[in-house]
């Protein structure tokens, strides 16, 4: 797939040295050594003569090119929000210099970074929180993990599992970033089984609300949720009758209980699970489930 | 034989002349049909928003813009543009184009637009002296074409 938008020889580097199905990573930055990640670590690409491969500004400006296919106007909206998604769910996290009119971002110029992330479907990764969150109902959970530490896979799998148990409730997934389902042209990369309806690019908030009118779900999943932005979508989900799941950036329950309205949260008891993922052995290790009283149901 | 030749030698003058003349009109044509591919295009990024491959195949079938879609297109995969074909304009209007190629696409969409209506604005005026051109070089150079045609006949007879 990167064939298509990386230069030839990089690509070909790429695939010489490592197994393209371990990779994570592939971060670029101006006047730096390009870096592969594989799992936790990272690694310098090196050409024949083990000289570092060094990234400038034309290498990550043809690569938006390519990826944008020469169209910078029909991506200008995923640009401003920093990635682009390119087809089989590769997402391309960019930086530099941020273009505003007013308040409003316009675009991003001069590009000084890229993070091209490559998901990988770990099947069953669920698995062993999928009974903690499902009995009668599906139980409004939060999943913890800090970036990077498989959230968004969990969550994938959570939402085939839900499938493949025959649970046959409509599930809306309301996926800010394109990151959940990656779809390109109406399409997603990843199987989510047969009961999902997606909103793409959209906010949580227009995704909730309009979702809850129009597509009857049971089952509302978002990614990396905003404690002091999403409460009221969340809030207006769960006093409807839909479940929620969703994610939140923190590593575990402690950074979590810092971040404000968290107090609000467990008080009036929105969340009744919160499952906690770490690296520690590769991404997606379940580390914790907790109840809404944060009492302990399954700790590593 | 006399005659017959002297009617080889007008319909020879004749026909310089029109191909002459023909570079006028495809030089109007040229223009006109970019602006009709800019307006297009203008309409896409506004609206659609299709990128611009998928503009290119849609439009490609559409014989007055084959011109123009070739070269892009052979630009977009080489990424260097070639304007070998277009033979018609001079190396200043070859250099306006190739600014305008390389910019199309590499903009937000408002920028876009508005890069594209300054060019289109640009445009008006080579259109409006590609059309005066053809309206009034090409009429002259048929009837002069014509009248020495006709002198060097008499000449020669």
């Amino acid at each position: 797939m990167l064939k298509d938008y990386l230069p030839r020889d990089i690509y070909n580097l790429i695939i010489k040295n490592f197994s393209f199905n371990d990779i994570t990573e592939i971060r670029m930055r101006v006047n730096e050594n390009l870096i592969i990640a594989i799992k936790n670590k990272k690694y310098y690409l090196k050409d024949e003569n083990q000289n570092f491969i060094k990234v400038n500004s034309t290498l990550i400006e043809n690569f938006i090119r390519r990826i944008s296919e020469n169209s910078i106007y029909a991506y200008n909206d995923n640009i401003i929000n920093g990635y682009l998604t390119l087809p089989k769910g590769i997402r391309v996290g960019l930086c530099g210099n941020i273009v505003t009119d007013g308040n409003k971002i316009v675009t991003i110029k001069e590009f000084q970074a890229v993070n091209i992330r490559i998901p990988h479907l770990i099947k069953n990764c669920s698995l062993p929180a999928f009974d903690f969150i499902v009995d009668d109902e599906v139980k409004n959970t939060l999943i913890i993990s800090s970036p990077g530490n498989g959230k968004t896979t969990f969550l994938r799998d959570f939402i085939y599992q839900l499938y493949a148990h025959n649970i046959s409730k409509n599930v809306l997934i309301a996926d800010e970033r394109n990151e959940i389902c990656s779809v390109v042209n109406g399409e997603p990369a990843v199987n989510l089984g047969g009961f999902c309806d997606i909103y793409t690019n959209c906010s949580k908030s227009f995704a909730f609300k309009n979702g809850i009118r129009s597509m009857r779900p049971d089952i509302i999943v978002t990614d990396e949720l905003d404690l002091e932005k999403d409460l009221p979508s969340i809030l207006e989900a769960i006093n409807s009758g839909v479940s929620v799941i969703a994610t939140i950036h923190a590593k575990d329950l402690n950074q979590l209980k810092k971040k404000s309205n968290f107090d609000k949260i467990l008080n009036e008891k929105y969340f009744t699970r919160f499952v906690v993922l770490s690296g520690d052995e590769g991404p997606g290790t379940l580390t914790g489930i907790y109840d809404e009283k944060l009492n302990c149901l399954y700790c590593r | 034989m006399k005659w017959f030749l002297i009617i080889v030698l007008i319909c020879v003058i004749m026909l310089i002349a029109y191909s002459v003349s023909e570079q006028y009109k495809d030089k109007f044509d040229f223009y006109n049909n970019l602006k009709l591919f800019l307006q297009q295009f203008k309409i896409n990024v506004s609206f659609r928003q299709a990128k611009i491959n998928e503009f290119l195949k849609e439009i490609k079938p559409k014989k007055q813009f084959k011109i123009f879609v070739d070269e892009y297109q052979i630009y977009l995969k080489s990424g260097n543009l070639n304007l070998t074909n277009l033979k018609l304009l001079d190396e200043e209007e070859k250099e306006e184009l190739s600014s305008l190629v390389f910019n199309i696409g590499k903009f937000d969409a408002k920028t876009e637009i508005n890069q594209l209506e300054n060019f289109l604005a640009s445009l008006e005026l080579k259109l409006t002296k590609a059309s005066e051109d053809k309206n009034k070089i090409c009429p002259m150079i048929l009837k002069l074409s014509l009248l020495f045609a006709i002198g060097l006949s008499i000449l020669l007879i």
